[in-house]
């Protein structure tokens, strides 16, 4: 009887089961996380602040990518073309392009995503980015005018921004319609988020059939699903990646990327506010034994105070390093021969940042710089500590243009030393008018020699991202996600 | 009767209060307040001031103690300051969840418990025993998020008999989540068991040598029969309360189990809404706990009062 009931309750379910797994077959399916990272107040507004990068990476396109190099290349814009003075940019539009629900792409969904960005009610981070965007004029439906307040030479590498992504004229909350290799099909950040393959996207049907997005916010259990066999890709953290290294099962990738620990000095407050002290403090630091012992030797590239991204063209490739003897002697030359006492700040706010200022305090005492280490408390450490005190701190990955003017020029809002230099500030500005690709580089990598000698940040390396594949995964190089051409990307049987 | 019932009601009332005011004013104390604390790096004035605003941060706290617990009265727990959405949508279903992952632990681990618990107690010091003991000491030293790990590493990863973490949403049917529960289930019923039939078999020990067991053999009563109609009962009062104790103890360690498995309840909402600095969600959550505990406290208290007539009176 009892054995009756079980078979009974459990035949529909198991013929229901055994349905879905001979449906499941004929697809390929993707399968991933999703980190949770904005609590649930995910939104597909690519220009939102908890904007759900992930998922908008796969239903929405940029005008302009970046090609292996990190250069401009076409996406849905053809070609782009300049004024003299860099204050007016045409951009042609790839014609028949369609977003899901069937609507034409043109240059009046271009006009409406990039002129919705300042919209003050959205409060986009992107503002900062692309604010100096007056305006667009539609010349014609392939063909779009942006009009700036200021020259600006690089625009078409801030178009490149991972959430410079278009959206369908008009398109409100909760949007989702975009012109990418994927549709959104049902949509939960907390729980699953499905997406499936657009057919009809302009470069070609995508390989894979769907992507399924799970909420598992904790990166331990990230990592048992992967180990488990229950996700095809995940990011990797370094006490994870032997676990995966190895193992026929998986493909492991180390990336280029920008995220950074620095310490900020405070350039405004004495003795610091004289750049030979400044600069010896930062030339007495051994950086790429900083980089092996923080992140692994080869995790990452060795920078000389360059806060910008590993994969951008316009980094600065300078050399220095450890110079105990060059830091004693420009400490006596600024009137300490004895070395100096120096106080640092950090909070255990993310895994790493106590103890980078634990390597710094041992590598610079060879200088005679004795570092007191002062832990500050976590809550309010970005209101009490950060840009007043000499501070540990953080930043994610940016290009050159946007994170040497956000956080370096005299009057910048996140100017977290307090660094004022008129050069710096010209060169920038000359940059930004400057046309040719080669001569703008060496105006940027100007600024940053500027940064290395006379600057208040230490920034020593740029960690590389990391991730774990199952190893049916194709399609996928070692780059950033942002380079990753998703309807390229396959799972083999 | 009455006296001890209302007594017992009415401290579970002021406990309540106790844990809302500690809630509520703990945060009082801390640098800052709910806005920069949630807003973090990237605040601004504006930012504040309208999120102040929102959160009614410009009144005095003892008034905003006031009006969070009249809303709390009417079932109103706040709005979520990450997912601006009210709290009792987004705490209800995971109180769901959590209740399930409870119950599966409780229908598995009790019987199992009371079972093993006796069977060591029976024969104390012999082979049975030291091998339950054992296990039971062993269960009660492994954290959790060891033995859940192991439990992954094992089930799933090598022997691929089980989904390592849960994967489905947390408005999934309820049979679903029973059976994705099994895992953290067996973590939990691990610990639970352990603790619950160290104290069976101690009782068991103590029936066995009373006056009232020795009386029955001398009397012939079969060993059956001493064993269902003297021993059992008697033993198991006393494992009531710890039942009750060690189910609302095991909401701590479901906080752990429901993050290593991703199982997606209040233990794993506690976690993302400390992360996120959601201070008015983990007000509500802290606070839901403690209601859980106090609740299954006074449940146990009356189920041995409703046991055990000596317990009725009052002494004293």
């Amino acid at each position: 009887m009892i054995r009756q009931l079980t078979a009974r309750l459990l035949a529909p379910p198991l013929v229901i089961f055994m349905m879905v797994a001979g449906a499941a077959q004929a697809e390929t399916v993707m399968r991933r996380a999703n980190d949770l990272s904005f609590g649930g107040s995910e939104s597909l507004d690519p220009v939102s602040a908890n904007r759900f990068y992930e998922v908008n990476d796969l239903i929405y396109s940029r005008l302009i990518r970046q090609d292996d190099d990190g250069r401009p290349a076409p996406e849905l814009a053809q070609t782009w073309t300049a004024n003299d003075t860099a204050t007016e940019w045409t951009l042609t539009l790839q014609p028949g392009v369609t977003f899901h629900d069937g609507s034409a792409f043109d240059a009046a969904d271009v006009k409406f995503t990039l002129e919705r960005i300042k919209d003050p009610a959205l409060e986009s981070p992107v503002t900062d980015v692309l604010g100096m965007i007056e305006g667009v004029d539609v010349v014609d439906p392939l063909t779009a005018r942006i009009r700036l307040s200021t020259p600006h030479a690089g625009l078409p590498l801030l178009l490149m921004d991972y959430r410079v992504r278009m959206l369908p004229e008009g398109a409100a909350e909760p949007y989702g319609i975009g012109t990418g290799p994927f549709k959104l099909e049902s949509y939960d950040p907390e729980s699953t988020t499905i997406l499936t393959a657009n057919d009809t996207y302009w470069e070609g049907a995508p390989k894979l059939d769907r992507i399924e997005f799970t909420a598992i916010p904790d990166s331990e259990a990230r990592n048992q699903a992967m180990l488990g066999g229950q996700i095809d890709y995940n990011g990797l953290t370094r006490d994870q990646e032997p676990l995966y290294v190895g193992n026929p099962d998986f493909i492991v990738q180390s990336y280029p990327a920008g995220g950074w620990f620095g310490i900020a000095f405070q350039a405004n407050q004495p003795p610091l506010d004289d750049s030979r002290v400044r600069k010896a403090l930062r030339i007495a630091v051994d950086r790429s034994e900083m980089l092996a012992l923080m992140a692994g030797e080869g995790n990452g590239i060795v920078g000389c105070d360059t806060p910008v991204m590993a994969s951008d063209p316009f980094r600065a490739t300078l050399d220095c390093p450890q110079d105990i003897a060059g830091a004693k002697a420009l400490l006596a030359e600024a009137g300490f021969p004895d070395g100096i006492d120096i106080e640092v700040f950090t909070a255990d706010l993310e895994p790493g940042m106590v103890q980078y200022a634990e390597v710094y305090q041992q590598q610079v005492a060879k200088a005679g710089i004795r570092v007191k280490l002062t832990l500050a408390p976590s809550d309010g450490y970005w209101d009490d500590v950060w840009m007043q005190k000499n501070a540990v701190t953080s930043w994610g990955q940016r290009p050159a243009d946007q994170i040497l003017n956000e956080a370096y020029r005299t009057d910048a809002s996140w100017n977290e030393s307090h660094f004022a230099s008129a050069a710096y500030d010209a060169l920038l500005d000359q940059a930004r008018a400057t046309l040719d690709i080669d001569k703008a580089r060496d105006l940027y990598v100007q600024a940053q020699e500027i940064l290395f000698n006379e600057g208040g940040t230490l920034i020593a390396y740029q960690e590389n991202g990391r991730r774990v594949m199952s190893s049916r995964v194709t399609g996928i190089k070692p780059q950033d996600e942002d380079y990753i051409r998703w309807h390229l990307v396959g799972m083999t049987e | 009767m009455i006296a001890v019932l209302l007594e017992r009601i009415g401290l579970a009332l002021v406990t309540l209060l106790i844990i809302a005011v500690t809630v509520f004013f703990a945060l009082e104390l801390m640098p800052g307040d709910a806005c920069t604390v949630h807003l973090g790096r990237g605040a601004t004035d504006t930012m504040l001031a309208a999120c102040r605003a929102r959160m009614g941060l410009d009144q005095p706290p003892l008034w905003r103690f006031a009006a969070w617990a009249g809303d709390i009265l009417h079932g109103d727990l706040g709005v979520s300051m990450q997912r601006e959405r009210p709290i009792v949508d987004i705490v209800g279903w995971r109180l769901r969840n959590t209740l399930i992952l409870a119950a599966v632990t409780a229908t598995i681990g009790i019987p199992l418990a009371l079972g093993l618990g006796v069977l060591a107690g029976l024969k104390p010091d012999g082979p049975l025993d030291m091998a339950i003991s054992g296990i039971a000491i062993f269960a009660m030293t492994v954290p959790e998020f060891i033995s859940g790990t192991l439990m992954i590493l094992v089930f799933s990863v090598i022997l691929g008999w089980a989904a390592g973490v849960v994967t489905i949403g947390y408005k999934a049917p309820a049979l679903d989540l029973v059976r994705a529960s099994m895992l953290p289930a067996a973590t939990l019923v691990f610990i639970l068991a352990a603790h619950i039939l160290r104290m069976v078999r101690a009782s068991v020990i103590e029936v066995m040598q009373s006056d009232f067991v020795q009386m029955a053999r001398l009397k012939g009563v079969p060993q059956r029969r001493i064993i269902w109609h003297h021993v059992v009962p008697n033993a198991l009062l006393p494992a009531i309360s710890v039942i009750g104790l060690t189910m609302a103890w095991l909401l701590g360690g479901v906080v752990i189990v429901e993050s290593v498995f991703n199982y997606p309840g209040l233990g794993r909402l506690a976690v993302d809404a400390v992360a996120d600095q959601d201070l008015p969600l983990v007000q509500a959550i802290a606070l839901l706990f403690g209601l859980i505990y106090v609740l299954t406290n006074l449940g146990a208290d009356l189920l041995a009062l409703a046991l055990n007539p000596r317990l009725r009176t009052r002494r004293g």
